[in-house]
């Protein structure tokens, strides 16, 4: 594999320096490009005292293309599916290089504090959303302490 | 985009004396040849007049209209024809030729290709334009980058430290890509005994497109190389002081370049001020980044869906639908992306400039403000002088893209429908069947049973060839009966309920 880009040892060393609250994210080893993520569930939200463990993975073309990102916890969320995958515009279609690995992870971090069933990725939980809102906050609560515990 | 044929339109011969000898100097690049397909075949060249969005639309429309002029050197092209893999190779090969960094095709002490930060595959904007832009000073040339820069050096050190610079980033020498792809001599342009003759056409081509690029790669990594192997076997000579060159740059040059810039924000790599600034918002964008933004792939356009609906499928959609938005700003996201470059005044080395040996740094340079008071004057002659350059100005052929994209979509579909239509129509089984279970459902029509009675004892392949008009004809009005009782039924139905 190529050398790594300066961008990313220099992202990386930023993130250590300088982290962002309530988001760590550390790269493997033996593979710079992959990260193991963690996110606090925000307050006021459902999944408020959950943390969920998330992988993101820097592709060779990073930062022309989006980095990928799933999350690992199990979450019940209209924009995140059953896989983990998140459906979050920035993404994909509108992903810029002048974003970064810590700018992603604010907007999956402000995902959860306002998800948007409109758009979504799981088609039950986003009906669910809609039709119940309170019910659909419920399990997500439920779930939260049941898969997210600190 | 307002911008506006510039005075080498005009001039009726944009291309600025780029190559050196050997490079054909007019050679588009295979993005610019497919330009010009779609704007003749769009016939609205009024329109394309007026948009001119580009120097190139507006180059290509002089190629147009003087077809016997420049454009006939080997890479035009009828419309009407589809290039040849042959021509299409080498259309490849001259844009691998474009992107090589060479030392003595220098701009301000920046080059006329990148450094290499980025893949080669991503590197397929037009290199035409954008090293006319360079010479023009539209766009800052391509610096080489420095990894880390630190304000405490002194001259010696960083002079040290650009001496030490590459020409290009180094190459990955085996990629996983083109592991086990047989590149046979390079030096013998055929292939074809590298493939396996027993292979079907469809695999033929695939491993000959295979092996071209494996080819390329290796190439592109010698031509490079042999770039890099001339640029130091030139400076050794000049250190030792056994030869003169005027195409290195003066310790002067060097140290102005460097000592003032600037890190990119989007590939965190340090340059020589003044880098591009998009038109938006004002940040810097290094050139090797900026000829990486472009637009997204053709698609439908997104849509907020009701989760309660069925999800439409893509082949569905009209392929006149696809879209393709002009980039967005990455910092801003305002829509058309484009910078804005403005060239140093006290640096005006290279091409249209003094050599780069020759430079001096002061404040006022008398060889330098020469030419450059040149320029203001031609400035005036020509009437617009437009400095922004937009993403789309480089990758001129997006509406080809476009185009094709769309007529590859609607061919599919026709495809698709033609097919089932014509089993309908000739799979007399097809529709004998559907027939036979229309007279059971339905067991009304009793003309058509009785015909199809007599019929059907001596259903061969014969007598259906003899009456295969006749049967043709009876079968699609026993079809047309069918779906109309169907749709009789179905009208029913509801009522009922």
């Amino acid at each position: 594999m190529a050398s790594l880009p300066k961008r990313i040892i220099k992202e990386t060393e930023r993130l250590v320096t300088d982290p962002v609250p309530g988001i760590t994210a550390e790269p493997h080893d033996d593979n710079l490009r992959y990260f193991k993520v963690t996110i606090e569930g925000p307050a006021g939200s459902p999944y408020e005292n959950g943390l969920f463990n998330l992988e993101l993975y820097l592709p060779d073309d990073y930062p022309m293309e989006a980095p990928k990102v799933r999350f690992l916890t199990k979450i019940y969320h209209p924009n995140i599916d059953r896989l983990g995958r998140i459906c979050l515009d920035i993404l994909k279609t509108n992903w810029s290089p002048a974003l970064q690995i810590r700018t992603v992870l604010l907007s999956v971090q402000a995902l959860l504090a306002s998800p948007n069933p409109n758009d979504p990725l799981a088609n039950d939980v986003a009906e669910d959303w809609i039709k119940n809102e309170q019910g659909a906050k419920a399990k997500a609560k439920e779930w939260t302490a049941l898969y997210a515990k600190k | 985009m307002g911008n506006v044929p510039t005075k080498l339109d005009q001039d009726g011969n944009p291309i600025e004396p780029v190559s050196r000898p050997g490079y054909p100097s007019g050679t588009t690049g295979p993005s610019s040849t497919g330009t010009t397909i779609s704007t003749q075949s769009g016939n609205d060249t009024k329109t394309r007049n007026r948009r001119a969005s580009s120097l190139v639309s507006s180059f290509l429309n002089t190629g147009n209209r003087y077809r016997s002029g420049s454009m006939q050197d080997g890479t035009y092209h009828s419309p009407h024809k589809r290039r040849s893999t042959k021509e299409k190779e080498q259309l490849k090969e001259q844009h691998a030729r474009n992107i090589l960094v060479k030392y003595d095709e220098s701009v301000d002490g920046g080059f006329m290709a990148p450094f290499g930060s980025y893949s080669y595959d991503k590197l397929d904007y037009d290199t035409t334009v954008v090293k006319s832009l360079i010479i023009q000073r539209r766009l800052a040339p391509f610096y080489t980058p420095l990894q880390d820069f630190d304000s405490s050096w002194s001259r010696e050190e960083l002079l040290k430290i650009v001496d030490g610079l590459p020409l290009h980033a180094s190459f990955d020498e085996n990629p996983e890509e083109f592991e086990d792809i047989p590149i046979g001599d390079l030096n013998k342009s055929n292939f074809d005994h590298l493939i396996n003759k027993n292979v079907s056409k469809k695999e033929y081509r695939n491993m000959h497109s295979k092996i071209f690029k494996a080819r390329l790669y290796r190439k592109r990594i010698i031509w490079q190389e042999t770039e890099n192997e001339s640029f130091l076997e030139t400076k050794l000579e000049v250190r030792e002081g056994k030869a003169q060159n005027s195409y290195l740059p003066s310790d002067d040059l060097k140290f102005d370049l460097y000592s003032n810039g600037s890190e990119c924000p989007i590939c965190f790599l340090y340059f020589p001020e003044p880098l591009n600034y998009s038109k938006c918002c004002q940040q810097p964008i290094c050139t090797e980044c900026f000829v990486q933004i472009k637009r997204a792939e053709p698609h439908f356009p997104h849509e907020e869906v009701d989760p309660t609906k069925p999800i439409k499928d893509d082949s569905e959609k009209d392929p006149n639908l696809l879209t393709s938005e002009p980039s967005n700003c990455p910092y801003c996201a305002t829509a058309n992306f484009s910078i804005v470059y403005t060239p140093p005044l006290t640096r005006k080395v290279g091409i249209q400039g003094i050599p780069p040996a020759r430079y001096i740094s002061s404040e006022i340079n008398p060889e330098i403000i020469e030419p450059l008071q040149k320029d203001k004057n031609e400035n005036v002659t020509t009437p617009i002088s437009n400095n922004i350059v937009s993403s789309d100005d480089i990758r001129p052929d997006w509406e080809t893209k476009l185009n094709k994209e769309r007529i590859r979509l609607a061919r599919r579909s026709a495809n698709a429908t033609a097919i089932h239509v014509s089993n309908q129509l000739i799979d007399p089984d097809y529709t004998s069947t559907s027939n036979d279970t229309t007279m059971s459902s339905s067991k009304r029509s009793t003309n058509t049973t009785s015909r199809h009675g007599s019929n059907s004892a001596s259903r061969g392949s014969r007598q259906r060839s003899r009456q295969s008009m006749n049967d043709l004809e009876n079968q699609m009005i026993q079809e047309a009966i069918r779906l109309s009782l169907e749709d009789e039924q179905q009208n029913k139905s509801p009522k009922k309920k």
